[in-house]
């Protein structure tokens, strides 16, 4: 495959438009539909990263590339999903502001424990020697291929989510989002509506978060940053956190403007793409979510269309 | 108490319950169900709403205990159930105040009622049309009874949303239905099919409960009514003699009522 076209940086901006689309429609379930504020979006996505990483560099495995990385990345992806558990029950008696604490509390410790555990994680060094589980010869090539993997991934979250809408899961959500009491009293388990969705959503959280360290090859304390948080959180924010095209929207609309148009397509000075350019950027992410939530709240798509889907899933009523 | 009673009963023993140091239930020893149709009335203040939702578990009991006894099974203490439980026990209440599921349609709020748990899990394989064949003539029939034209709208008046929450309700087949003020808002024209849905209802074997400050509602359906007033319950007779009791004349009724 000639590749000679792309440059190797596009490539992992769009791997960042895809990733950042992926955590955008998982908690497009979580806050949109279930109205579980998730700010630890980045701890979830960090469990994933390093279960993948230390269980691909720090075990002995028996067999080698894809099934290593098929078994590291199932280690990942329930690692994740039992944080979400453990996290979710912790917090299911909150309210919303003890949910926004407790889940920003829950990142932190994600990035204390990668930060300490210099054995496992090497620590504020990071661990190098992750690789994609093939070999084609020329690293663009492989870049591109995972590129491509990713997005197959995060279409198969649209696809989930799409239909998390169209099924009677997607209604107890809603209505568990919408009015717990009212909810428990028709027999529903809103902790048990709530930890089941947690454990799905954060589970894809932790495989996205392995991809991530496939992409990069390394672990980097650095990349367990807020930024990943806010990029999800204001992209939802700004597409429309009730819509399952918000995320797609408002991911086009913020990190691939950032990331690929100004990045790849603007005459910016030089230095600006490692140094400005990424301060600026959050500023405008937090500046986008203070200005929808006080102009539009429901974001660029608007609100719900619950009997618009209705009419097309039970038109013959 | 098991396989001795010939309806679904409420036994409330015991019952106290406080806010602020204030006592705004404490109730003895109380059965709810020996009649099909039982009103519970009394000032505003009285306790009714409170002791219905006690009865529920939607507030904790600050002393005393709430079972449940159904015929031929065993019996149930609802004060230490969760209240996500009390519908799959048959015990089913409608909310006081008009409430309902933003963003969800009537038809939706039908299904919600009416889904069993094994459809709602995140992998589940049915669709939203197999769940509502499954139930499509009950939904449909009440939807239909109580006038709902189009059930893929959102209800959006005071009077749709108090009906939907009736539906869904009677859609969990109770067998011990808790009214709050079911017909609070509503036109006659509603409020007579809400009463003969719940004469129909309890025909059937179902206990219903009503709390109601609409007088006629009373009368003209309960078969027993229980008078409270400061949390205590003071009287429980046929309608026509609490109906002339000098108590409740004098503290609720007002003098030439009767």
């Amino acid at each position: 495959m000639n590749l000679d076209w792309l440059d190797a940086f596009l490539i992992f901006g769009a791997f960042k438009v895809v990733e950042i689309m992926g955590l955008g429609l998982l908690v497009h379930l979580q806050l949109g539909l279930t109205r579980v504020a998730n700010f630890g979006v980045v701890g979830f996505w960090g469990v994933g990263l390093y279960a993948f990483g230390v269980a691909h560099l720090k075990v002995d495995w028996p067999f080698g590339d894809p099934y290593q990385f098929l078994v590291c990345a199932a280690i990942a992806t329930v690692a994740a999903a039992a944080a979400g558990l453990v996290v979710g029950w912790l917090i299911s008696e909150l309210d919303d502001d003890g949910t926004l604490v407790g889940t920003l509390g829950f990142a932190t410790i994600v990035v204390i424990l990668a930060t300490t555990q210099q054995g496992l994680t090497g620590g504020a060094l990071g661990l190098g020697g992750l690789g994609f589980p093939y070999d084609f010869g020329r690293v663009k090539t492989h870049e591109f291929t995972w590129l491509l993997i990713t997005t197959a991934v995060v279409a198969l979250i649209f696809v989930y989510a799409w239909r998390v809408h169209r099924t009677p899961h997607g209604r107890l959500l809603i209505a568990v989002g919408a009015n717990e009491a009212l909810a428990r009293s028709l027999g529903k388990s809103a902790t048990a509506a709530r930890l089941r969705m947690m454990t799905v959503t954060s589970g894809a959280m932790g495989l996205l978060g392995a991809m991530h360290g496939v992409m990069v090859r390394s672990l980097e304390i650095n990349s367990l940053d807020v930024g990943v948080t806010l990029a999800a959180l204001a992209a939802l924010i700004l597409g429309g956190t009730a819509r399952v095209f918000g995320a797609v929207v408002g991911v086009l609309l913020t990190v691939a403007l950032f990331d690929i148009v100004i990045q790849f397509y603007l005459p910016i000075p030089d230095g600006w793409n490692t140094q400005a350019l990424p301060v600026a950027r959050e500023a405008v992410f937090g500046a986008a979510i203070v200005l929808m939530l006080i102009f539009r709240p429901q974001g660029l798509l608007g609100q719900m269309r619950r009997p618009a889907l209705m009419r097309r899933l039970h038109g013959d009523w | 108490m098991t396989g001795e009673v010939v309806r679904p009963q409420i036994l409330v023993r015991d019952v106290t319950k406080s806010f602020s140091g204030r006592v705004v239930v404490d109730v003895d020893e109380l059965v709810l169900g020996d009649v099909p149709v039982e009103g519970l009335l009394g000032p505003n203040g009285a306790g009714k709403t409170t002791l219905m939702r006690l009865i529920m578990h939607s507030i904790p009991l600050d002393g005393g205990t709430v079972s449940l006894s159904r015929p031929g099974q065993r019996d149930v203490v609802l004060s230490s159930t969760r209240t996500s439980q009390m519908a799959g026990l048959g015990v089913v209440k409608s909310t006081q105040v008009i409430t309902d599921f933003e963003h969800l349609t009537i038809l939706d709020s039908a299904l919600l009622a009416v889904t069993e748990a094994r459809y709602e899990r995140p992998f589940a394989a049915a669709t939203d049309r197999a769940v509502r064949k499954r139930h499509e003539d009950e939904i449909r029939h009440w939807l239909d009874y109580f006038g709902f034209h189009d059930p893929l709208a959102v209800a959006l008046s005071g009077g749709d949303k108090k009906l939907l929450d009736i539906v869904r309700c009677l859609l969990l087949q109770p067998a011990v239905l808790l009214l709050d003020e079911p017909t609070a808002g509503l036109s006659e024209d509603r409020t007579e099919r809400v009463k003969a849905a719940v004469r129909q209802l309890a025909s059937t074997g179902t206990s219903v409960v009503i709390v109601e400050h609409d007088l006629d509602v009373i009368w003209d359906l309960c078969d027993e009514v229980i008078f409270m007033a400061e949390g205590r319950v003071l009287l429980k007779d046929d309608p026509a003699t609490i109906r002339a009791n000098p108590t409740v004349v004098e503290s609720y009724l007002g003098a030439g009522s009767a």
